[in-house]
């Protein structure tokens, strides 16, 4: 297959992240066996892609995270921890523990802060670079999602409820909050949302032209906003059903697991429980592809830097009666071909 | 008046266009579909090399790219098989055929009636003979005292008088609410009336606002069903309302496109009552075949014809208010969530699971030793269940 490759030295169970790096070919990837994975996917120059090293965790892993370069990562997962890896070293140091699983992380290499959202309901915003005790922003409801843009944080919770934090701000404030630990910080969002979507938030992913963001839901269905607040904004925003099949005239409604920007062309991809992966082109609400199905649930997506891979986390999903389903777990990079994941209005 | 051909097609025309197998669309002429299959159906999304069949494209992305097709790419749900092998018109499955031919006629007639609302000229190539201007006097009271009749039955709030006729129409047709109409005519016309515009078949089509779409995109395109038995190709306008719900979606979302029909717009009562204006004027519509036609090429009095259209779209209308409740309700029926708790994400419920639980504090070895005891105690928190109730 020279469009797609599978990744060797695959996760033993399922992925909870995949994440390019923003410079380089190297992929993390995150998985409930309680290991980070490294990868490179270079394909130049007869490099075949490979595992470089994997590192191992107390407890599964639920999302890891790029820091400042490629020499460094962030992970958190069931065992409370936030922790960074150096990746040349393999030392991992504990930034913060929530008292929950922590289950999304985000980075802002502009702000060198580091937000970690938990299911203790609280999101632990780290300075990093500095001593002092991460903030703790307390939420309504239990995170599901996070996503950064150049100037918001959108964090997407439980009973359909999401914030949307200014960045500049989150930052200021959350450095001079220095009390002892927890070192809560009441901060208002700057917007607080209700999703679009009738049923549970699954993923949120920003637009990288820092306009809005696309959500999606465990009902088939993706929502795309803008965070202008203004009317006409707001009247833009729309959701269309996706990743659903009829079988015997029912209609079978899959989760809408991932959603990644392209940081090129704005257009994005969604990856669901049909194991199919689709590109939208969001402004001009169309389809612009979808993919042939995956063997399994697609879990997680990624796109390199300069958006000319992508890569597809494909684990067994957790279905209704089924609780973890059997399935095969794979990572496969995609290689998109220029101009194939642009949107047909922008030619 | 009305000698002149308008570029409205005859119903020749539109069946001879040749269309496109994967995605129902219709093209000019053949090479343009041919093209377009290249294009779009057997693009090699590897090199762009565009191939003649879907066999073709397969054997090519085996060869060359060591890969293999599972299924046509751009293509509605149910023809992306590889079974089929097509280029251009050729080697499309006769049923197909058939449900294709139907559906351009359902589409052709409505567009017609919808034309004849608008201009109120009589339909194009439409040979019957023009009606006399006057009915006779017996016949006009006669047709009078059954529509007295019939207005009397409808105030008694009876809606049972649906004619024998049109619960023997067709069996999908009895699943409709029966609407009241005048007996004379031919309830052929009955499955004009849209109750059914939220169908299950179109679930899936995505809700893009009024986004205009090419077919080809339609990822939910409900399939065309097989036609039901006992239609011969005489009586395809006596359109089969499983069907119906196809057509409009792909109206409501489209805009008219040069060289097609013009596509009526979104609104059935009125087209119905057109039709049936059509019919007092006695076109014999070449679709109905209805035994009834007769009586309504008798023609007609202008009076007495005004208000019964006035009557029939008031009444039409009611119908469809009432019908509206019960569309909606069909269209939720049949939908299965593959994860449905509204509440705990998958991810929350994988970490109950034994295997990944985790005792805080403890070192890996130890939580590998106790898997049972530890199940739920730290894994699954206090807030777990707090945040159930928000």
């Amino acid at each position: 297959m020279s469009n797609q490759c599978e990744l060797p030295d695959a996760p033993s169970d399922a992925i909870s992240a995949v994440r390019f790096s923003p410079s380089s070919t190297k992929l993390l990837v995150s998985s409930w066996d309680k290991h980070v994975y490294l990868y490179d996917v270079s394909k130049e120059a007869g490099d075949s892609p490979r595992l470089i090293q994997k590192f191992e965790h107390r407890a599964p892993v639920l999302d890891v995270c790029w820091g400042k370069d490629d020499s460094e990562a962030y992970s958190g997962g069931l065992d409370w921890d936030v922790r960074r890896i150096d990746l040349k070293s393999s030392e991992q140091t504990v930034l913060s523990s929530h008292s929950s699983a922590a289950k999304s992380l985000a980075f802002s290499a502009s702000h060198n802060i580091l937000v970690s959202a938990s299911w203790d309901c609280t999101l632990h915003i780290h300075h990093i670079g500095t001593t002092t005790t991460p903030a703790t922003i307390p939420l309504p409801h239990k995170p599901f999602s996070l996503s950064l843009s150049p100037t918001r944080l959108v964090v997407a919770m439980a009973s359909r409820q999401l914030h949307i934090y200014d960045l500049p701000a989150l930052s200021a404030l959350s450095a001079q909050a220095s009390q002892a630990p927890p070192n809560t910080l009441e901060l208002e969002p700057w917007q607080r949302r209700e999703s679009s979507l009738k049923f549970m938030t699954r993923a949120v992913a920003c637009m990288p032209n820092d306009e809005g963001y696309a959500s999606s839901s465990i009902e088939g269905r993706v929502a795309v906003e803008w965070f202008d607040p203004s009317v006409e904004s707001q009247a833009r925003k729309y959701a269309f059903k996706c990743h659903r099949q009829t079988v015997d005239g029912v209609d079978v409604v899959y989760p809408v697991n991932a959603l990644s920007y392209h940081p090129v062309y704005g257009t994005f991809a969604s990856g669901g429980g049909d194991g199919v992966v689709a590109l939208w082109d969001g402004v001009a609400k169309r389809r612009i592809k979808q993919y042939q199905k995956y063997s399994a649930s697609v879990v997680a997506l990624a796109w390199n830097g300069d958006g000319t891979r992508l890569a597809v986390g494909v684990s067994p999903g957790f279905e209704d009666g089924k609780e973890v389903e059997e399935g095969v777990i794979k990572i496969y990079i995609r290689e998109v071909a220029e101009g194939e994941a642009k949107g047909k209005g922008g030619k | 008046m009305g000698k002149k051909k308008r570029n409205h097609p005859d119903v020749e025309d539109v069946l001879s266009r040749p269309w496109c197998y994967y995605c129902e669309r219709d093209f000019d002429d053949l090479k343009i579909l041919i093209s377009h299959q290249k294009a779009k159906h057997f693009k090699c999304d590897r090199c762009n090399r565009r191939l003649n069949t879907a066999g073709g494209l397969s054997v090519h992305l085996n060869q060359v790219h060591k890969e293999t097709l599972n299924a046509v790419d751009n293509a509605l749900p149910n023809r992306q098989g590889l079974d089929v092998e097509i280029f251009g018109m050729e080697g499309i499955p006769e049923d197909v055929v058939n449900s294709h031919k139907q559906r351009v006629l359902q589409q052709y007639y409505e567009a017609q009636a919808d034309r004849q609302a608008q201009t109120g000229n009589p339909a194009p190539g439409a040979n019957a003979p023009k009606k006399p201007k006057f009915e006779s006097p017996s016949d006009l009271k006669r047709r009078l005292a059954e529509h007295k009749a019939k207005k009397a039955a409808e105030a008694a709030g009876s809606s049972g008088d649906v004619t024998p006729l049109q619960g023997a129409q067709s069996p999908a047709a009895a699943t409709q609410s029966p609407v009241p109409f005048h007996p004379p005519f031919p309830s052929h016309q009955v499955p004009h009336i849209p109750p059914q515009t939220s169908p299950p078949p179109y679930g899936q089509f995505p809700p893009y606002g009024q986004q205009a779409f090419p077919p080809s995109w339609v990822p939910g395109m409900p399939q065309v069903p097989p036609m039901p038995g006992g239609y011969s190709p005489g009586q395809y306008p006596s359109i089969s309302p499983p069907f119906q719900g196809h057509p409009q979606v792909l109206r409501q979302n489209l805009p008219n496109a040069p060289g097609l029909p013009q596509r009526p717009a979104f609104g059935a009562p009125q087209v119905n009552s057109f039709q049936f204006q059509q019919m007092h004027q006695g076109h014999a519509q070449p679709s109905s075949p209805g035994p009834n036609q007769t009586q309504g090429v008798n023609g007609h009095n202008a009076a007495a014809f005004s208000a019964s259209v006035d009557e029939l779209i008031a009444s039409t209308k009611q119908e469809m208010d009432k019908s509206k409740p019960s569309a909606t309700e069909k269209s939720k029926k049949d939908f299965r969530l593959v994860y449905s708790d509204n509440e705990v994400s998958p991810e929350e419920k994988m970490a109950t699971l034994p295997r990944y639980a985790f005792v805080p504090n403890n070192k890996p070895e130890t939580v590998l030793g106790d898997v049972e005891g530890s199940v739920t105690g730290p894994v699954v928190g206090p807030d777990d269940v707090m945040d159930k109730s928000g």
